[in-house]
C-alpha cells in the first residue's frame, strides 16, 4: 500500500490469531474459566466496562474446520481438557488399535538409496518378504501412540469449535486473515486485519475496506509454523540465543475412501520409512467407515532440489504394501501443510509485553515422537490457565507476568521435558538417512542424552539441480530438459523424476488423478475475487538468477509456476497456503529476507476432512 | 419519500457446493453434518441485497430466519455475521433437501409470524429463488401465500426503490432477459437469483454487535416439526456419468478445428 | 381416478411455446399410465388463451378451459395465481401438470398452497411404479437423481423444459369453456421485458450447441501473460459465427482482474453449473476449463460433449467428455473461427 489509509480501530481484551489446535486448547480452557457455573461472566471487560471479557479469535481460512494434519496422537492434553471424550462423537475419529512401523523396499528402482539400503532390499527380498515391505517386529516406545486417537484435524477442529462457541464466551471468526502485529515500543498492542476489496497488488478496488486495527491487552499468537504474526514477532524481537528455525517439512495427505471389501479396521496406524525416498517418511491411518488418511513428509533435509510432494505421494500410495489396500479406492480429499521441525531449538520468545506464543509456531512439535497436535493443544491450555491466574489476580499481561505464569508452566510440563529429549534427535539426518535413523534411535533410547552432532545447513540451501543429478543426467541433456520445460511452461520436476526412472502415473480418474484434479476434490481451493496476492516475489531479478526455483517444485497446489520472464508466476486461486514456498525460497533480498514474501491471505483449501 | 423496511430473509444451509455428496437411506446425505456448510447461495444473495437496502434506508432492519441444525448454524453464522447486521431467528431442524417444501414453508411461516412488531407497510420477505439442496424454487411462494403476500417475484436480479416508494423489480426470464415490474410497495416477496451485489466484506465491528444476539437466538432455537410431507422416495442415487472419452493428443490446432467445424455442422 | 389438468399459458404473441406442447405430451402419457385411466382437462391462461385452447382439440381432454383478459395477458403472480387456482378448482384436478416456465414457476407453488396441494418442480420424467405415479427430479443441484411418489392430492408438477417430447397437435373437436377467476387486487404493473440487443445476445436456449468458457481463458498463458482481450474476441466471434449459446464457469463469472471485469459480456446469467443453470443442448464444447465438478453438473443435460484443454489427464478425459482435444484453446479457436467464417 503506497498511500496511508484511515483504519478503524476496535478494542477487545484478548485477540487470538489463528484457530488451530493450540488456539482451540486456549479458547476451550479460557472459555470455561471466564464463565461461572450459572453462565454469568466471571470477569468484566477492561476495554469495555459493563460487558464480559471480550475474547476474539481470527482465522485466516474460510471455515473453522479447514485444517490439515495426519493426526495420530496420544491425546494426553486433549483428554485432560475433555476427560469424557468419546471419539464416536467426532466424525472420523477412532481409538488407536494397532500400530506398525514398516520399512518399504523400493519396488520401482528409482529411489535414491544409499548402498546399505540397496543391499538391505536385496537381502529382504531373498528372505522372502511380501509386498516389498518389512514390518518391524518392534515399535520404539517413543513412537508409540497406544491408547491414543486417530483424528481428522478438520473434523476435530469443527467439533471443538462447536464446544467453544456454544459457551458464548469467546468468538471465532473465520475468513479473517491477520496480516501484522501492532507493535508499540516493546509491547504488542494488538493486530491488524487484512485489507479487503483490493486488486491483486493490494491497491483499493471497488469495495475497499482497510483492515481494521484490533487492539487488545493480550495478543495470543497461534498462527502456525508459517504464520505472518509469528514471523513478524521473530523479526522484531529476535529468537533466543542459539535458537533457529531451519528444519521444516511439507506434509501432504490424501483422504481415501477404501475399496469395498477392505478389511482394515478403524484405528490401524502404519508408519513407514524407506520409500519413495529414504528421507520421505509416510503414514497410513484408518478412520471409521472405510476411510484412510495416507500421506508423506518431505523434509528440508532431503538433499534434493526436486521436492515434488504430490508426485512422490502418488508413487507412495502405489507401493505394493499400501496399494493392496488402496487399489479401487477413491480420493475424497487432499491437503498439505508445512511443519516446523526445529522443535525446541526453534522455540521463539514465548511471551513478551502484551503477547504470548502458542502451538507449532512456539516450537511445540515433537520431531522424535512425531506428534504436534496434542502438544499444540497443551500450550494453549497452559496459556489459558496462566491468563485466568493473571485475571483473577488483576495483573497485567506484561512480559514478567506471562513469564512467571505461562513460561513457567511450560517449563514444568511434560511437553518441555519431552521436547528436550527430542531436541537433537534429528540432527543426524543432516549427514544422511542412515545416520539420521541411528541418531533418532540414540536420542529416543537415551532420553536425549546422546545424539549425532549436527551439520547445520539452512533449509533453503539445496544443492543445484545439476550437481544433484551429476553422473546421472548428462549436463547437455539437463539443459535440453530445462529448455523444453521452460518452453512448455511446466515445472522441471516431473521431467526430472521421469528421467530418473520414476514411472508415469497410471491415472485412473479415481485415486490417481492429476494434481489439478486433486485441487478440486473434497472441496476446492478458492480465493475471493478481490483480494491481494499473498505470495510476492520481491526482487524478480533474483528469481531470474535462481537456477533451482524450488518454490515452483515444492508448491503443493501448482500455484507457483515457471514464468517466461524469469520470475515464477503466482496463481492465488490454487494456493493451499501450506507455506512451503517460503522456506524453500533460495534467494535473499538485500534486507536479508526471503525473496519470496509469504503473507497471510484469503482463501485456500476448502475441505474439512484433512 | 424515504421508507424504512423490515426485511425478513429466509435462508437454509447447504453443504458447500463443491463437496462430494453421497446419498444414504433415509434419504439423507452421508456425513451431512461433517461436511462444511454454507448459507444457501441464493438465499445468501438475498441477505446481501437485504443488507444493502437496509443500509440505504435508515431505520430499516434485517431479520434472518434460518432453519438448520443448531450446531451447524452456529458455525455458519461465524462466516456470515461479520458481513452485515441482522437479527437471527433460528429454527433447529434438518438441512436436508429431502424435506417437503410445503412443510418447510409451514415451519418458516410459524417462525416469521412470531416476529414481534412486523408492519405490513414496511415488510419485505426475501429468500433465494431455489435452494442448493432441494432446488425446488417453491418454498418462498408457499410461505408468502401463508403470510398473505400476493406480490411475489421469482429469480430477482435487481430491486430499485423509486421516489414514491414503489418497487421496480427485475426478474430473470427465459433467454437471458429480465421482466421489469413495478409494485406499489410492501408487502412483497422477492426470491432472489444472483443479484448484482458482491459478497460484503467482513467488518469485525458488525460481527461483535451481531454476536450479542446470535448466540441467545441459537439457544432459543425451537425444534422444527417433522418435515417429511409424505414423500415416498423410490430411488435416490448418484447419476452414472462415466463416458468413454476419446483423447486426441498431438493433433495440430488446424486439424482439431477442422474436426470441430465438421462436428458443429453435423 | 386421476383428474389431470394440463395447465398452459400462452406466449406474448398468443401462441403456445414448445414447453407447453411438451407438457401436453407428458399429460397424455400420465393419463394413459394412471390406473383406471386418467381424465384429462386442459387449461390455458394468457393473451389469446381461447384460440390457443382451440388448438388442443386432438389432445383427448374432456374439457378445455381458458382464462383470458387483459389482466391475465402478462406474467404476474397475483393474476397468474388467481387464474391457475380458478382452473384447478374448475377442473377439480388431482394432478396439475404445467411447463416449468418462469411464469408458472413463480405462480404455481403458491397456487398449490391455496389448494392445500403438494408441489414438485423440475420434473424430468413421469412413470408408473406399482400402480402409483412416480416422478423423477434432481436434488442438490443436479447431483442426486431421485424418483419419488406421493399419496397426497392435489399434486402440482412443474416439468423441466426439454425433458419430454413435444406433442404435435392433431385435429379434434374443441369446445372451450371460459373460466373467470375472482379478480385479485393488482398492485403490480408489468412494464416489459429487457433483453440483450440481438447482436449481444449470447444466451440461446434453443441453440444446438452450448459453448462453455472456463476460467483458463483469463489465466496467464504459456508466455506468462494473460491475453484477455484476445480471449474475449475469440469467444464472442465464435458464439456469433456458430450461433451457439454461451455458458461459463462460476469462477470466470466471478473473476475480476486488476479492478476490471475480465470478460465484460459474461454475467451470472451465463453461469453453468452448481449455482448456475443446467441448460439442455444436443452438443456442448468446453474450452480452457478443467473438468471441475460444477462444470460437469452444468453439463448433465448436454448430450454430446467435447472439450479442448491442455491437460491430457484432466477430469474431462475421465469419462466426462466424449472427446477431449489436448490443445491450446486459443490456437484451436482461432482456426475454428476462420473455418466457420468460410
Amino acid at each position: 500500500m503506497s498511500e496511508p489509509v484511515e483504519r478503524q480501530t476496535m478494542d477487545v481484551d484478548i485477540v487470538c490469531v489463528g484457530f488451530g489446535p493450540a488456539s482451540a486448547g486456549f479458547l476451550t480452557t479460557l472459555g470455561r474459566g471466564i464463565v461461572q457455573d450459572d453462565g454469568a461472566p466471571r470477569f468484566e471487560s477492561p476495554s469495555a466496562p459493563g460487558v464480559p471479557l471480550q475474547v476474539i479469535c481470527y482465522e485466516r481460512a474460510d471455515d473453522v474446520g479447514f485444517a490439515v494434519s495426519g493426526v495420530v496422537t496420544r491425546a494426553r492434553a486433549i483428554r485432560e481438557t475433555f476427560p469424557d471424550l468419546n471419539p464416536a462423537e467426532i466424525p472420523m475419529a477412532a481409538p488407536v488399535r494397532e500400530e506398525k512401523l514398516v520399512y518399504l523396499l523400493d519396488p520401482v528402482g528409482a529411489s535414491r538409496r544409499p548402498w546399505v539400503l540397496r543391499a538391505a532390499d536385496r537381502a529382504l527380498r531373498l528372505a522372502g518378504v511380501r509386498d516389498e515391505a518389512f514390518e518391524l517386529p518392534y515399535l520404539p516406545e517413543f513412537l508409540a501412540k497406544r491408547d491414543g486417537l486417530l483424528l481428522s484435524l478438520g473434523q476435530f477442529q469443527q467439533w471443538v469449535s462447536q464446544q467453544v462457541l456454544a459457551t458464548g464466551a469467546v468468538q471465532v471468526w473465520p475468513c479473517t486473515p491477520v496480516v501484522e502485529p501492532l507493535i508499540e515500543g516493546e509491547r504488542v498492542a494488538g493486530v491488524r486485519l487484512a485489507d479487503q476489496g483490493t486488486d491483486a497488488k493490494g491497491n483499493p478496488a471497488e469495495v475497499f475496506l482497510p483492515g481494521m486495527d484490533v487492539r487488545a491487552a493480550l495478543t495470543v499468537v497461534g498462527d502456525g509454523p508459517v504464520g505472518a504474526i509469528g514471523r513478524a514477532l521473530d523479526e522484531r524481537f529476535g529468537l533466543p540465543a542459539e535458537h533457529q528455525r531451519d528444519e521444516w517439512a511439507v506434509g501432504m495427505k490424501m483422504v481415501i475412501e477404501l475399496p469395498a471389501g477392505c478389511e482394515l479396521e478403524a484405528g490401524t496406524v502404519i508408519h513407514t520409512i524407506g520409500f519413495p525416498e529414504p528421507e520421505i517418511f509416510g503414514f497410513f491411518y484408518v478412520h471409521p467407515e472405510r476411510v484412510a488418511s495416507v500421506g508423506i513428509f518431505v523434509p528440508s533435509w532431503f538433499d534434493s532440489p526436486v521436492r515434488t510432494a504430490y508426485r512422490y505421494l502418488q508413487h507412495y500410495v502405489q507401493h505394493p504394501y499400501l496399494w493392496r489396500h488402496l487399489a479401487g479406492g477413491t480420493l475424497r480429499s487432499w491437503g498439505a501443510k508445512s511443519l516446523l521441525e526445529s522443535g525446541r531449538r526453534g522455540e521463539p520468545r514465548l511471551a513478551g509485553d502484551g503477547y504470548a506464543r502458542i502451538g507449532e509456531s512456539s516450537g511445540s512439535t515433537n520431531v522424535l515422537t512425531g506428534s504436534g497436535v496434542d502438544e499444540a493443544w497443551h500450550t494453549g491450555a497452559l496459556l489459558a490457565e496462566s491468563v485466568l491466574e493473571l485475571l483473577r489476580e488483576g495483573k497485567p499481561f506484561s512480559k514478567e507476568n506471562l513469564e512467571a505464569t505461562y513460561v513457567r508452566r511450560r517449563r514444568a510440563s511434560w511437553l518441555d521435558k519431552e521436547a528436550r529429549v527430542a531436541e537433537r534427535a534429528r540432527d543426524g539426518f543432516q549427514r544422511g538417512f542412515l545416520t539420521g535413523m541411528f541418531g533418532m534411535a540414540l536420542a529416543g533410547f537415551t532420553g536425549g542424552r546422546l545424539a549425532i552432532p549436527a551439520r547445520r545447513r539452512p533449509s533453503w540451501k539445496t544443492r543445484p539441480i545439476e550437481e544433484y543429478y551429476a553422473g546421472r543426467i548428462p549436463r547437455a541433456e539437463m539443459e535440453a530438459l530445462r529448455r523444453q520445460c521452460a518452453a512448455e511452461g511446466r515445472p522441471l520436476h516431473d521431467a526430472l523424476m521421469t528421467r530418473a526412472g520414476w514411472p508415469a502415473i497410471p491415472y485412473d480418474g479415481r485415486l490417481l488423478v492429476t494434481h489439478q484434479d486433486a485441487l478440486l476434490l473434497g472441496g476446492k481451493v478458492q480465493a475471493p475475487p478481490s483480494a491481494f496476492d499473498h505470495v510476492v516475489f520481491l526482487y524478480p531479478h533474483l528469481c531470474e538468477t535462481c537456477g533451482a526455483q524450488v518454490c515452483v517444485e515444492i508448491c503443493s497446489g501448482e500455484a507457483i509456476r515457471p514464468g517466461d520472464a524469469g520470475a515464477p508466476v503466482f496463481d492465488r486461486d490454487k494456493c493451499v497456503h501450506c507455506g512451503a514456498c517460503f522456506w524453500n525460497c533460495g534467494q535473499r533480498t538485500p534486507e536479508g529476507r526471503t525473496n519470496l514474501q509469504f503473507r497471510a491471505g484469503f482463501g485456500g483449501l476448502h475441505s474439512s476432512e484433512n | 419519500m424515504s421508507v424504512s423496511y423490515q426485511i425478513v430473509v429466509c435462508a437454509g444451509l447447504a453443504p458447500d457446493p463443491l463437496q462430494t455428496l453421497e446419498p444414504v437411506p433415509g434419504p439423507a446425505l452421508k456425513n451431512e453434518l461433517a461436511l462444511p456448510a454454507v448459507l444457501d447461495p441464493w438465499a445468501a444473495h438475498a441477505l446481501y441485497e437485504a443488507a444493502h437496502l437496509a443500509k440505504s434506508r435508515p431505520g430499516s432492519k434485517v431479520y434472518l430466519v434460518a432453519l438448520a441444525p443448531k450446531a451447524k448454524l452456529q458455525q455458519v453464522m461465524m462466516t456470515v455475521a461479520q458481513k452485515l447486521p441482522f437479527e437471527l431467528i433460528a429454527l433447529d431442524g434438518p438441512m436436508s433437501g429431502f424435506a417437503d417444501a410445503a412443510e418447510v414453508a409451514a415451519a418458516l411461516s410459524a417462525a416469521v409470524s412470531g416476529i414481534a412488531g412486523l408492519d405490513r407497510e414496511r415488510w419485505l420477505l426475501f429468500g433465494g429463488w431455489e435452494s442448493a439442496t432441494r432446488g425446488a424454487g417453491a418454498t418462498m411462494q408457499m410461505l408468502a401465500e401463508r403470510l398473505g403476500i400476493i406480490d411475489q417475484f421469482l429469480a430477482v436480479d435487481e430491486l430499485r426503490v423509486e421516489e414514491d416508494g414503489s418497487l421496480r423489480v427485475w426478474e430473470r426470464v427465459e433467454g437471458g432477459g429480465h421482466q421489469v415490474s413495478l409494485c406499489e410497495g410492501p408487502p412483497a416477496m422477492l426470491a432472489w437469483a444472483t443479484g448484482r451485489l458482491p459478497e460484503p466484506v467482513n467488518n469485525p465491528q458488525i460481527g461483535m454487535a451481531n454476536m450479542r444476539g446470535v448466540m441467545p437466538a441459537l439457544q432459543r432455537a425451537r425444534p422444527a416439526p417433522p418435515l417429511g410431507g409424505g414423500i415416498e422416495y423410490r430411488k435416490v442415487a448418484l447419476p452414472a456419468q462415466q463416458r468413454q472419452t476419446r483423447v486426441v493428443k498431438d493433433a495440430a490446432p488446424e486439424e482439431i478445428a477442422r474436426e470441430l467445424a465438421a462436428w458443429i455442422r453435423e | 381416478m386421476e383428474t389431470i389438468l394440463v395447465l398452459l399459458h400462452t406466449e406474448a404473441d398468443g401462441s403456445l411455446g414448445r414447453n407447453a406442447w411438451e407438457a401436453c405430451q407428458a399429460a397424455r402419457a400420465a393419463a394413459e399410465a394412471s390406473s383406471g385411466g386418467g381424465r384429462l382437462v386442459a387449461g390455458v391462461v394468457g393473451a389469446g388463451a381461447r384460440a390457443a385452447a382451440e388448438r388442443l382439440g386432438g389432445l383427448g381432454a374432456q374439457r378445455l378451459l381458458a382464462v383470458e383478459g387483459e389482466a391475465y395477458a402478462v406474467s404476474r403472480y397475483a393474476t397468474d395465481a388467481a387464474a391457475a387456482e380458478a382452473l384447478a378448482r374448475a377442473a377439480q384436478a388431482t394432478l396439475v401438470l404445467a411447463p416449468g416456465t418462469s411464469r408458472w414457476s413463480r405462480a404455481l407453488p403458491g397456487v398449490a398452497q391455496r389448494l392445500n396441494a403438494k408441489v414438485d418442480t423440475h420434473v424430468t420424467a413421469l412413470s408408473c411404479d406399482g400402480g402409483a405415479l412416480t416422478i423423477s427430479r434432481w436434488y442438490y443441484r443436479q447431483r442426486i437423481d431421485v424418483t419419488l411418489a406421493r399419496q397426497a392430492r392435489p399434486w402440482v408438477l412443474l416439468l423441466d423444459g426439454g425433458a419430454f417430447p413435444a406433442w404435435a397437435p392433431t385435429d379434434g373437436q374443441a369446445q372451450v369453456e371460459s373460466v373467470a377467476p375472482s379478480p385479485p387486487a393488482v398492485r403490480t404493473r408489468v412494464e416489459g421485458i429487457e433483453s440483450p440487443a440481438a447482436d449481444r445476445q449470447t444466451i440461446r436456449p434453443d441453440a444446438p450447441l452450448l459453448f462453455v468458457a472456463g476460467a483458463g481463458w483469463t489465466k496467464k498463458q504459456r508466455d506468462g501473460q494473460p491475453h484477455v482481450e484476445e480471449a474475449a474476441s475469440l469467444i464472442l466471434d465464435f458464439v456469433t459465427r456458430a450461433q451457439c449459446s454461451l455458458g461459463s464457469s462460476k469462477s470466470l463469472v466471478d473473476l475480476s482482474g486488476e479492478g476490471q471485469a475480465v470478460l465484460p459480456f459474461l454475467t451470472h446469467l451465463h453461469q453453468v453449473g452448481q449455482t448456475g443453470s443446467t441448460p439442455r443442448h444436443p452438443k456442448g464444447l468446453a474450452t480452457c476449463c478443467h473438468g471441475e465438478e460444477p462444470h460437469v453438473v452444468g453439463w448433465r443435460f448436454i448430450a454430446d460433449r467435447r472439450a479442448v484443454n491442455l491437460d491430457a489427464n484432466c477430469g474431462w478425459a475421465r469419462g466426462k467428455a466424449d472427446v477431449l482435444y489436448v490443445a491450446d484453446a486459443f490456437a484451436v479457436m482461432r482456426h475454428l473461427n476462420a473455418l466457420l467464417d468460410g
